[in-house]
This record gives C-alpha cells, sequence and structure tokens, in this order.
C-alpha cells in the first residue's frame, strides 16, 4: 500500500483531497497518524492579530486619496456607451464610409468640373467621414492613453487592450489608406505610426507588461498619442486637419 | 453590494470622483488586513491601502462589471503587497532583522520548554512564525497567506496571483514545507 505524501497531507488539509486520499486515511493508521501531527503543525499557524482600525479609518483613507484623483471627463462615459454599440457602429460606418468613397470616385470628375453647382453633396460627404474618422481617432485616444498608464501583468486587461488593438487596426489601414491616396501627408503619417503601435500590441501572442514598456519606449507611443490629439485639434478652417478636414481631405 | 458597487462605478467613470469615496469607504478595511498579512508590517498595510485604491481608480475603465469591485480591489492590493515584499531592499531589510537577533529563537524554544501550551500563544511564537514566514518568497508566502488565513480557494488564489492553478497549488506546497521545517524545533520542544 502506497502511504501519502506530504503534498496529499496538504490537500487533506485545506479539504482538496481526492476521495481515494480521504479513502486510505481512514484505513491506514500509520498515515492517520502522520496526518494528526502534520494537522498540529499547521493549525499552530494562527494568524497575527491584525492591528484594529480605529472608526475614522475609512474616512481618512479617502481623505488622502481623494486630492490625487483627477475626475473622469463626462466624455468617458459617452465613450463608454459608445463602446458597447462599437462593433454594430463600426461597421455600419465603414459601410458608409465605403459608399461614400465609391460615389465620391464615381462622380469625381463631375464634381470637379461642376463644383460649384454641387457643394451640398460634397459637405454631406465630408461630414459622414469626418464623424467615423473623428470616432476612430478617439478610440486610438483612448487606447493610447490606457498603453501609456498601464503596467499590468494582468492577462485580462492586457487581452482587453488587445481586442481593441486589433479592432482599431483594421480600420486604421483603411484610412492610412484614404489618407494617402487623398494627398494628406499629416494624416496618413500619424495613421501609419499608429498602426505600427497597434499591429505590435494586437499580434503580439502573449502580451505582458515588459512587452507593453518596450513598445512605450521603442515607438515613443507618448508621441504619436500628441499627433492623434493635435489631429482632433485641429478646426474646421485648418484645411486639411481630421477634425475638420479628414473629411475633406480624404 | 455587488449591485450597487457596480452603479458606484459607473457613476465614478461618469464623471463623479466623490462616489469612489463610497467603494474605498467599503473596502478599505479588507484591503488593510490582506496587505498586512502579506507584508506583516502595519505601515507597509497603510501605503498599499492607498496605493491600491489609487490604481484601482486610475483602472476603473478597465474593471469587468462581471466581477464584483470588492474581489478586483482585493486582487490589486495582493499585487501591490507582492511587489512590495518582492523589492530586494525590502526583503534584505527583513533578513537582516532576522539575522540580526540570532538569540530570539533560542528564548521562544525556551518559552516553549516551560510551558507549551501558553507559549504556543505568546507573542514570542508569534515572533518565531512572522519571522519564517519572511523566509518565503514573495509567492509562497502571498499564496499560503491567502490559502491558510485568508481562506481562498486555490482556483482564486491563481486568478490573484495570476498564475496556474497548479503553481498556486506548488507555492502553497513549499510554503507549508518551509514553514513545517522552520518551526519543528518548537514542535519537538513541545
Amino acid at each position: 500500500m502506497k502511504h501519502l505524501g506530504e503534498e496529499e497531507l496538504v490537500e487533506l488539509y485545506y479539504g482538496e483531497a481526492a476521495t481515494e486520499t480521504n479513502t486510505h486515511l481512514r484505513a491506514c493508521r500509520e498515515c492517520s497518524a502522520r496526518y494528526a501531527e502534520f494537522k498540529q503543525s499547521l493549525d499552530a499557524i494562527r494568524p497575527v492579530a491584525v492591528p484594529q482600525r480605529g472608526a475614522d479609518y475609512r474616512e481618512r483613507v479617502w481623505e488622502t486619496l481623494r486630492p490625487q484623483l483627477i475626475p473622469y471627463q463626462k466624455k468617458t462615459a459617452a465613450w463608454r456607451r459608445w463602446a458597447q454599440w462599437r462593433v454594430t457602429v463600426l461597421a455600419a460606418s465603414c459601410a458608409m464610409l465605403l459608399a461614400a468613397a465609391f460615389l465620391g470616385g464615381r462622380y469625381w470628375e463631375r464634381t470637379a468640373t461642376k463644383k460649384a453647382s454641387v457643394p451640398g453633396n460634397s459637405q454631406a460627404t465630408q461630414r459622414v467621414v469626418l464623424v467615423v474618422l473623428t470616432d476612430h481617432l478617439d478610440r486610438t485616444e483612448r487606447l493610447l492613453v490606457q498603453l501609456e498608464h498601464t503596467d499590468s501583468t494582468e492577462r485580462g486587461e492586457n487581452a482587453q487592450l488587445q481586442s481593441e488593438a486589433r479592432e482599431l487596426l483594421a480600420s486604421n489601414r483603411l484610412y492610412r489608406v484614404t489618407a494617402s491616396n487623398a494627398g494628406d501627408p499629416a494624416l496618413a503619417g500619424a495613421l501609419d505610426r499608429l498602426e505600427g503601435v497597434l499591429a505590435e500590441v494586437a499580434n503580439d501572442p502573449n502580451l505582458t507588461g515588459a512587452d507593453l514598456e518596450r513598445v512605450r519606449k521603442e515607438m515613443n507611443t507618448k508621441g504619436i498619442l500628441f499627433e492623434i490629439r493635435v489631429l482632433l485639434a485641429r478646426s474646421p478652417d485648418q484645411g486639411s486637419g481630421p477634425k475638420s478636414a479628414n473629411g475633406a481631405s480624404i | 453590494m455587488q449591485e450597487s458597487d457596480h452603479s458606484v462605478v459607473q457613476t465614478v467613470l461618469a464623471g463623479n470622483k466623490e462616489a469612489y469615496g463610497a467603494l474605498v469607504r467599503a473596502h478599505s478595511t479588507t484591503v488593510f488586513r490582506v496587505a498586512f498579512r502579506i507584508t506583516g508590517n502595519e505601515a507597509d498595510a497603510e501605503e498599499i491601502v492607498q496605493e491600491a485604491f489609487l490604481r484601482g481608480y486610475q483602472r476603473l475603465e478597465s474593471f469587468q462589471q462581471r466581477s464584483a469591485f470588492g474581489t478586483w480591489i482585493y486582487r490589486i492590493a495582493v499585487n501591490c503587497a507582492l511587489n512590495r515584499i518582492s523589492q530586494p531592499g525590502i526583503e534584505a531589510e527583513y533578513r537582516h532583522g532576522e539575522e540580526s537577533d540570532p538569540a530570539e529563537k533560542t528564548v521562544q524554544v525556551a518559552a516553549q520548554d516551560a510551558d507549551p501550551e501558553r507559549a504556543l500563544l505568546s507573542g514570542e511564537i508569534s515572533a518565531a512564525q512572522k519571522m519564517a514566514m519572511q523566509r518565503l518568497t514573495a509567492t509562497e508566502k502571498s499564496a499560503f497567506v491567502l490559502r491558510h488565513l485568508e481562506d481562498r480557494s486555490m482556483s482564486e488564489i491563481a486568478e490573484v496571483l495570476d498564475i496556474a492553478p497548479n503553481a498556486a497549488k506548488q507555492a502553497v506546497f513549499r510554503a507549508v514545507q518551509k514553514l513545517r521545517r522552520e518551526l519543528a524545533p518548537l514542535r519537538g520542544n513541545a
């Protein structure tokens, strides 16, 4: 008869032993005696008394913490609602973008020659593209902020980051190519650098905190974040910027 | 509580940072308890409470609504405590503290000789236990604290420490082995 090993005694002690182990323990005197001694030794390891906290402790923790917290912007809540619908909205937006690009291409010449006569259509297309691209840049801004501040070793958090990066990567390619074809080097350049970061995060099979740190350092994510913010901040009258003129430029 | 915690999280994310106070008040003592049990140091535990809630706030957007906020912040706190005791300087400090007073152990054994049952409950025995705990690696110590003192299951420990369930089990096993070995002289005299 094979006697119980120490690992099995540990399992027994914490109530995680297999049925056979319990059966053996009942049948074997030697193991039973060993377990009694083992149990006594572990029972003796008792929790050190946790120092009592005063009645005001919880309040004190909060008061110390409070000044260090920066309120989340209201935009965050909107973004979260948007995130819940993002797959549907993104698909619809991409379809609209493709339709707009198709129509824009088809009627390009006519629009160019009769630009003055059909300003309404052109502006409508610009508005559609503007909304879609601004949303894309908003999401990438969020992701880069998250990337900047995470030092996580948590698999779940990294997986979420990767999933978001994968989604953005597909749409980013489309926008980059379009921006490049439309002759908007500022936007195309920024999207190109962004694509590198997204690809790096999205395609790492085992993304760790160290990998994120490397991406941050090697790919200058802070610089890219700054570029994205500049693009987002461009006003409508600044010509080629995305917020305004991403529509015009693409 | 879980339902209301989730709605508080939503309120915080909507821009009301004051609402986070409710979460801090609700969970700070639990966080302090686990931090103290892992570090064995009151000042460190207090700092870990602050650090855990600050990190929790900064990462609130990544909080998965399907889990409880209490579990989530507990996990962050354990990680903070683990990082704290893994720092080489701190570990060396603990070890230096142990080795600088070798007579202490003798005193404990002597106390056990005189009256084992009382000695078992004495502060000196607790100190021996504390020193034995400090000889464990950071992962072993955290895993043992979670299993033995916090009564967490192996799968919970694996999740909290972000390791495989088998690795969690092995960490607890190694900790038990080392502690029994360290405390064997006291048992011998009992």
